[in-house]
């Protein structure tokens, strides 16, 4: 058994990080090849190999930590510290098309017709789909704080319900934006206003999508008893997640939607 | 978490007295069965298990709190937890020293810290197994 005299837990090694590497480089090599050859092969490779890299990756994970037992304390802190310094460096990558936005918004050049909206845009009304989108998101960040609560207070149903209903909510907003991104009167083509608008807000839904599958995977745990009343970091981690995306719809709705309209 | 972190300082208080009372939370035996969700006492395995176990009973066999603090007279020396016959100490022997005295501390006799004259002694135990 266990021979050591840590509660550090030594990987064993593992293939997951080279195919994760080579999905890197077939995305990026992928992505020229089809923006400047027409050819969608080696992206869709790439993707192919991101995917089971992080499906096979997770999962040994997941076997590590409940069906292992290596995830003693100090492990799961420098698992917290880990999902912490992710989620900080997620948000200066949001913090850069801020950055975009309000340079551009705040001194528009003439070519713009010196006005934010610029001329010729209309600009989505914030008190509509927008604000229905707010609404779907804040709620969604209570609902999860109720299965959390459920869940450190050991009762199932209540953890389950509340974790689903966040997870439809998620998918509400996903299918909300996906509508209002096909009937805007505007394209990502329109100057730097719809360059701005959909790169935030698009990396935003791709955030949304990506938050709803962790919280889809704490569901499946949780329906297959992986987590205890006391140890449950993975859903930690996706309720983090979660409520960072919550908090960049929050700025983007502020900053976007509503003052630059 | 803040569960997890008051299970600790629980354990580093019961660490230096003997536990009264176990640190399980009152309550049904089987969480699973009252609420449907299993606690780390039905379900943990492997070494945060064993972890768990020794922490109940105050011990620290994986070294996870800080060292405990002695008086470091030969009355009361520092004693250092080894599974073999020696172990290294390092000793800081003023508060925010940057200059750590290392040696090698041997079963036996207490030694001093030849920087500081604090006295160690090694205390051989095993792990669990």
């Amino acid at each position: 058994m266990t021979h050591q005299t840590h509660a550090y837990h030594m990987v064993d090694p593992s293939p997951w990080p080279l195919t994760g590497a080579t999905a890197a480089l077939l995305m990026t090599s992928g992505l020229a090849m089809w923006f400047h050859y027409s050819s969608m092969l080696l992206m869709a490779l790439g993707l192919l190999t991101m995917l089971l890299t992080m499906l096979q990756w997770w999962r040994d994970i997941v076997r590590e930590g409940t069906f292992q037992g290596h995830h003693t304390l100090p492990v799961q802190k420098g698992l917290r510290y880990g999902m912490i310094l992710f989620i900080t460096s997620e948000v200066f990558f949001f913090i850069g098309f801020f950055w975009a936005f309000y340079h551009s918004s705040l001194t528009p050049t003439p070519e713009l017709g010196g006005c934010w909206p610029p001329t010729g845009i209309t600009p989505l009304n914030p008190f509509e789909v927008p604000l229905l989108n707010t609404a779907v998101l804040l709620a969604s960040g209570v609902t999860i704080t109720w299965a959390h609560h459920s869940l450190m207070e050991s009762n199932r149903n209540q953890t389950t319900q509340a974790l689903g209903l966040t997870i439809l909510l998620g998918l509400y907003f996903t299918v909300l934006q996906a509508m209002e991104y096909y009937e805007a009167p505007f394209t990502i083509a329109d100057g730097v206003y719809g360059s701005t608008f959909f790169v935030a807000t698009g990396f935003h839904g791709l955030h949304v999508i990506i938050g709803s599958t962790f919280l889809i995977v704490c569901l499946m745990r949780q329906i297959k008893y992986h987590f205890t009343s006391t140890h449950h970091f993975g859903f930690e981690a996706a309720a983090w997640y979660w409520h960072f995306v919550d908090v960049v719809w929050l700025f983007l709705y502020v900053s976007i939607y509503w003052w630059g309209s | 978490m803040a569960s997890r972190l008051l299970r600790v300082c629980g354990a580093l208080r019961a660490l230096r007295r003997p536990p009264a009372a176990p640190l399980r939370p009152p309550g049904p035996a089987r969480a699973l069965a009252a609420g449907g969700i299993p606690s780390d006492e039905e379900q943990a395995t492997g070494l945060e298990r064993k972890v768990i176990q020794a922490m109940e009973k105050g011990q620290d066999p994986y070294n996870i709190l800080q060292p405990k603090r002695y008086a470091g007279t030969k009355e009361d020396p520092n004693l250092v937890p080894s599974i073999s016959n020696k172990r290294i100490v390092g000793c800081i022997c003023e508060e925010d020293n940057s200059c750590v005295i290392w040696f090698w501390l041997h079963k036996g006799e207490p030694q001093r810290c030849p920087s500081c004259g604090a006295y160690y002694k090694l205390v051989p135990h095993h792990l669990p197994h």
